[in-house]
């Protein structure tokens, strides 16, 4: 009859494997990696996450609240508000947005599009204006 | 041997979860404008305790909010005010005195009349204006300790300067809670806490007036704030097709024409930058050329409508002027 693996040995083995996968988060999520997703929140509620480096041809969608209408696209690794009813466009003329952390808001639909992660080249940490 | 080596694996493990659930940046929604605090050592209380700062002074300030001390100051021509909102009207004055009237707290009965604060715009008469700015005058405020007093008919709003004292509230907080480093964007006036994490200067770009998309230049910046007051901001094409921005000159009842598009100033306090980026806007590049050098620890960069820049000498090393305005003509003051 063979003998079954001793308990401590599944003890190790478990944290072993838990600190490996607790470090592997840790280092995707450092690095960033080529995964680049974008977050679509109206009155800070989260609407739409897209992952745009899995986009593979141009799209749009429609985001329609009670304050008005924003259609956004994405093609591949950018996302922008294409069309939209507010007065002053604002969120329009920001056009595609593919890296950093300066996100797209339209203020009179409280509506805002950023990245979750930095992409590859960060530009600049904040926009003044 | 191998137990006590499994549990520090484990321990470490556990040891190693929490900061990879480091705080996301708060973002929400306050005084008409998306805000944002990026600050990675703070906890989910500190950010809160920002937020909620926002939220109270807020309640002091807004103009369209009757139970606030500036509504009730106005609806009643006197009021009992709070030490915040004493600091803030207090230095509206004192930078009124130093720019000889450019920036105007007493301004909101014609801003209003334009429609700036209600949406519906309009462009009033000449005789409506002209009758408006009879009550326009900074120094009819009566200003004592805790309480101030208006004539009848004079109003006070404190929104040039309001963005830019919340910034420096949040900025004592976070300092107070041990962060040495975070970003505060209040519907894009800047404040940079400290350095980034990695010890590099924050990167803060200039948005183009002339391009949203794009920007003027970067400046490098360390432990200051940086407030941009721009045409393009707020604005309204009028039936004529005239576009008629937010930034009003106080002498004329009417948006500034002072011949610059975009201001940007950065210093150590954002109530400063915030009220200078209107003032400097509103005096013109000649007349802020004049006053910047005399202002300490104050640094600005102007963009004319001409395309020209005009940058205090103090940023030479770290303002960066980018795409088309790297052949932009640069007048140094100071």
């Amino acid at each position: 009859m063979k003998k079954p693996l001793p308990t401590r040995f599944w003890i190790i083995a478990l944290a072993a494997v838990f600190a490996l996968c607790v470090g592997l988060a840790l280092l995707l999520a450092r690095v960033g990696g080529e995964r680049v997703v974008a977050r679509v929140t109206v009155d800070g509620e989260l609407l739409r996450e897209i992952d745009l480096s899995a986009v593979a041809r141009e799209d749009s969608f429609t985001i329609e609240t009670s304050r008005g209408v924003n259609v956004v696209s994405v093609r591949p690794g950018a996302i922008r508000v294409s069309c939209a009813d507010c007065p002053d466009q604002v969120c329009v003329r920001q056009g595609w947005l593919a890296g950093g952390r300066v996100p797209i808001v339209c203020l009179p639909h409280r509506l805002v599009i950023s990245l979750a992660e930095g992409g590859d080249e960060e530009a600049f940490d904040a926009v003044s204006g | 041997m191998t137990r006590r080596l499994a549990t520090a694996l484990a321990l470490l493990a556990l040891a190693l979860f929490p900061s990879a659930l480091a705080e996301a940046p708060r973002t929400f929604f306050a005084m008409d404008t998306a805000m944002s605090v990026s600050a990675p050592t703070a906890d989910a209380a500190l950010l809160d305790a920002c937020e909620r700062e926002i939220y109270r002074l807020e309640a002091l300030f807004s103009v369209t909010d009757p139970d606030s001390e500036i509504a009730r100051l106005n609806a009643e021509g006197s009021a009992a005010l709070s030490p915040d909102t004493e600091r803030v009207l207090r230095f509206a004055l004192e930078t009124a005195e130093i720019t000889g009237g450019a920036l105007d707290v007493t301004l909101y009965p014609v801003v209003r009349a334009w429609g700036f604060t209600t949406g519906e715009y309009r462009v009033p008469a000449d005789a409506e204006i002209a009758a408006l700015l009879e009550n326009v005058d900074w120094r009819q405020v009566s200003l004592s300790e805790a309480a101030a007093a208006l004539p009848e008919g004079v109003m006070a709003d404190l929104g040039a300067l309001a963005k830019g004292y919340a910034s420096d509230r949040l900025v004592e907080i976070l300092t107070e809670g041990g962060v040495d480093s975070a970003l505060i964007d209040l519907g894009g006036n800047i404040w940079c806490v400290g350095e980034k994490p990695d010890g590099s200067a924050w990167r803060i770009g200039i948005r183009d007036p002339l391009d949203p998309a794009s920007v003027v230049g970067s400046l490098s910046v360390r432990g200051a704030a940086v407030i941009t007051s721009g045409s393009y901001e707020r604005c309204f094409v009028a039936d004529d097709g005239a576009v008629y921005g937010h930034i009003f000159d106080p002498m004329t009842g009417r948006p500034a024409e002072s011949g610059l598009i975009s201001v940007t100033v950065t210093g150590a306090s954002g109530l400063q930058c915030d009220a200078l980026s209107t003032a400097l806007y509103v005096m013109g590049a000649e007349r802020a050329a004049a006053l910047l050098p005399d202002l300490d620890g104050v640094e600005a960069v102007l963009v004319d409508s001409g395309g020209a820049l005009w940058v205090t000498s103090g940023l030479k090393d770290s303002f960066t002027p980018m795409y088309a305005y790297q052949t932009a003509e640069i007048h140094w003051i100071g």
